[in-house]
């Protein structure tokens, strides 16, 4: 990495259409694929991008995700250059303060930023599932000379009024930005991701502050940026992405891993591994009667019935003549004797009860959790 | 708090083969996952024993590349931390032993700051509380310990280990297992010093032998009333590692939930090294039953009775039965496997049969492509 570019993830919303999952925990520490936790990927993202010095801006139920980033080992920055550090609201001698929209909470660090003086400022979300490297769109922000740089995705044109688009020209330059637009210009969908020139964003943070606004990037920060002429290109993101907010989009994604059908490939590339905790368990075991097919397992888990199309994360029993179909079962959870569910996500050390059903014969994606009975 | 310093000792042990030409015992694959060693380190660290020596008989690189840094499993990084203890003279020689090792690093043995110090193997697998013997060794005002178990296989197994002969909870002397006895008396190589008398008994030894290792010594002292050493008896699950065939019947009853439960304590964890593997992976005609699969595997075939390290691949139409495969096995289409222990990377390529015997599993060497 040759340029000094300094990684905010944005790690603070509530995440409430996550339900129970969120409760007591903010919405990147949830997990997923049997294994992970959804910040693991935009931190493994930074550290295979070489970008070692990093922020999490925190807010809403901080307190398990800033022990899981600890000291950064788990991602390497525990190096001697390295910095990863959580950045909760603190009392100031301005008063205290909210988070109060993804721009603010880059303002109310200005102080943190500007100790590291860095050229560019790359603006992450700490709930996106997908394997990339940074490199290529900070290589596009230097060249093109602009003073932001979008990351977007092409989406489906009919689907494309439910994100917010990106209008561009024959080089890609942002002309416009649309809001979940009635009558879409383009179908490139911003990603929130973005790459800012660290002067340019600081003014433009520092004026939006006095203005009573939503302090948004997407919805303050680039309108601004464009009614003011600044550059802003627009970096088109090929492969696989995915916003984990909903319980259908969290499901689905992790099918993705387990049914092995989409790009988002975790065995392979050695220069994207993606790094997370690693549990002091036992290789997963299969019992003598159960069955495991197209699905993943992590270890500890002990599976003596009968699993398909699911995610098995650590320490999670499955025991004899259960049947669990197309499931997340996060971790510590039970799935006693010859109980059988289907189409849903378990959450952390849920029991479902000996024999009893849940959700056999509905196609709608369930959370379940604490103590499941008849 | 009694200040205590563990060496986890890698010299003195047995050879399992070919699997340990070029490791030591301490770095043998295990269950999947672990190094044989990390029982030993797992115990100290779970036992509240933060600084551990580590004495390194040879292939020190293997040994380095598992325990990395200690971090995995001390506590305190800065109170605790491991030192590796490697003597560069005579690494192939008859005089490789721990004693002669200790003195090569006299620099740093004397300066150990500890009242006791706990000597254990690597071959011997088991979940052990050492605080408990340590409390009772205080407690009997003698300067030496052992740790032994009763076993009721010793014509099977623990043969060539130290069989202990006592009286009134003393150790009279030892003897090699011959099998000649179902019942014994096995020492688990696991020692318990003053650290003072250990540091003193470690420089006369050249006196009494160039070629004594410490289990020697206690024996010295013990026969010939040097000191009085205690034998203190171990309950618990121990798996003895001490052959190739041993190798293959510890890791195969460890697939019986019975024997696991007396190993793996929920309150005991086993640390071992991390690799950053993601989970394990099953395809739509996968077939696995009574197995161990680590993370990274990806099984499309049949799996059965066995035992996969991480990033095993296992393609359509493969048989795997009765085999522990190291990490990085691949097992192509329509190929067979039983009674098969494949060394790291070993590669099989599409439709073979490979079969051992049921009594004599068949090894493959490292990084073989069949």
């Amino acid at each position: 990495m040759s340029h000094n570019v300094v990684a905010m993830i944005l790690a603070g919303g509530k995440g409430t259409r996550l339900g129970l999952l969120t409760k007591k925990m903010a919405k990147p520490a949830v997990s997923f694929a049997a294994k992970y936790r959804i910040i693991d990927f935009p931190l493994s993202n930074c550290a295979n991008s070489g970008i070692n010095t990093i922020g999490v801006l925190t807010q809403y139920e901080p307190t398990i995700l800033d022990s899981y980033i600890g000291n950064g080992e788990k991602w390497g920055f525990n190096g001697v250059h390295a910095l990863l550090t959580s950045c909760a609201p603190r009392q100031t001698d301005e008063g205290a303060n909210w988070y109060k929209g993804t721009a603010d909470a880059i303002t109310q660090n200005i102080d943190f930023l500007d100790g590291l003086q860095p050229d560019y400022v790359l603006i992450l979300s700490g709930d996106h599932i997908y394997k990339t490297t940074y490199n290529e769109m900070i290589d596009l922000h230097v060249e093109t000379g602009a003073d932001a740089t979008i990351s977007v995705i092409e989406v489906d044109p009919k689907e494309a009024s439910r994100f917010g688009i990106m209008a561009v020209d024959k080089t890609d330059r942002i002309t416009e930005f649309q809001e979940k637009p009635k009558k879409p210009k383009s179908n490139l969908a911003s990603m929130g991701v973005y790459v800012f020139t660290w002067k340019v964003l600081r003014k433009y943070l520092m004026a939006d502050k006095a203005l009573d606004t939503n302090h948004d990037f997407g919805g303050d920060i680039i309108p601004a940026m464009l009614k003011d002429g600044l550059k802003l290109q627009a970096y088109r993101f090929k492969g696989y992405w995915r916003d984990v907010g909903t319980l259908d989009s969290l499901h689905e994604a992790n099918m993705d891993v387990a049914l092995n059908r989409s790009d988002l490939d975790l065995y392979g590339g050695y220069s994207t591994r993606i790094f997370t905790e690693d549990t002091y368990s036992l290789p997963h075991y299969l019992g003598r009667e159960g069955s495991i097919k197209s699905s993943i397992a992590n270890q500890g888990a002990i599976i003596l019935g009968n699993v398909n199309s699911s995610v098995i994360s650590n320490e999670v029993l499955i025991e004899e003549d259960a049947i669990v179909d197309r499931c997340v079962v996060m971790e510590g959870s039970t799935i006693k004797r010859g109980a059988k569910i289907r189409n849903a996500i378990v959450a952390p050390y849920t029991t479902i009860e000996a024999g009893v059903e849940v959700n056999m014969n509905n196609d709608e994606i369930i959370l379940v959790g604490g103590k499941v009975v008849r | 708090m009694a200040k205590v310093y563990g060496f986890c000792n890698l010299h003195d042990a047995p050879r399992l083969g070919k699997l340990t030409e070029k490791r030591p015992i301490g770095t043998v694959s295990f269950l999947g996952r672990y190094g044989l060693m990390d029982f030993t380190l797992s115990n100290f660290s779970n036992s509240g024993i933060d600084r551990v020596g580590i004495l390194v008989d040879r292939s020190l690189h293997s040994v380095v590349s598992h325990v990395r840094d200690g971090s995995i499993w001390v506590n305190n990084t800065k109170t605790g931390g491991q030192r590796l203890f490697y003597n560069e003279n005579n690494p192939s020689s008859k005089f490789n032993t721990d004693v002669n090792n200790l003195l090569a690093n006299r620099l740093h043995f004397e300066d150990i700051d500890a009242d006791y110090v706990v000597i254990a193997p690597s071959f011997f697998i088991m979940s052990i509380d050492y605080r408990k013997y340590i409390e009772k060794h205080i407690d009997s005002g003698n300067k030496i310990s052992l740790i032994y178990k009763k076993v009721k296989n010793a014509k099977e197994q623990f043969l060539n280990c130290d069989v202990v002969k006592m009286d009134n909870h003393l150790v009279k002397n030892f003897s090699i297992n011959m099998g000649t006895a179902k019942e014994a008396a096995i020492s688990l190589e696991t020692f318990i010093f003053d650290y003072k008398t250990f540091v003193e008994l470690v420089n006369k030894t050249r006196e009494i032998s160039t070629l004594f290792n410490i289990r020697d010594l206690v024996n010295y002292c013990a026969t010939n009333g040097v000191y009085n050493v205690n034998a203190f008896s171990f309950d618990g699950y121990v798996a003895p590692v001490l052959t190739f065939d041993d190798f293959v019947k510890c890791s195969m009853d460890l697939l019986s939930y019975e024997n696991r439960k007396e190993l793996f304590k929920e309150d005991w964890p086993i640390y071992t090294t991390t690799h950053n593997t993601p989970p394990a992976q099953y395809g739509e005609n996968a077939n696995v039953s009574n197995s161990f699969v680590s993370n990274g595997s990806r099984v499309k075939g049949t799996v059965i009775n066995s035992i996969l390290s991480r990033d095993v691949i296992v393609e359509e139409g493969a048989e795997v039965r009765d085999c522990i495969l190291f990490s990085g096995t691949k097992v192509g289409k329509g190929s067979k496997l039983q009674y098969v222990v494949a060394d790291k990377n070993v590669k099989i390529k599409e439709v073979r049969n490979v079969k051992g015997d049921e009594d004599h599993f068949l090894y493959i060497s490292f990084g073989a492509n069949i």
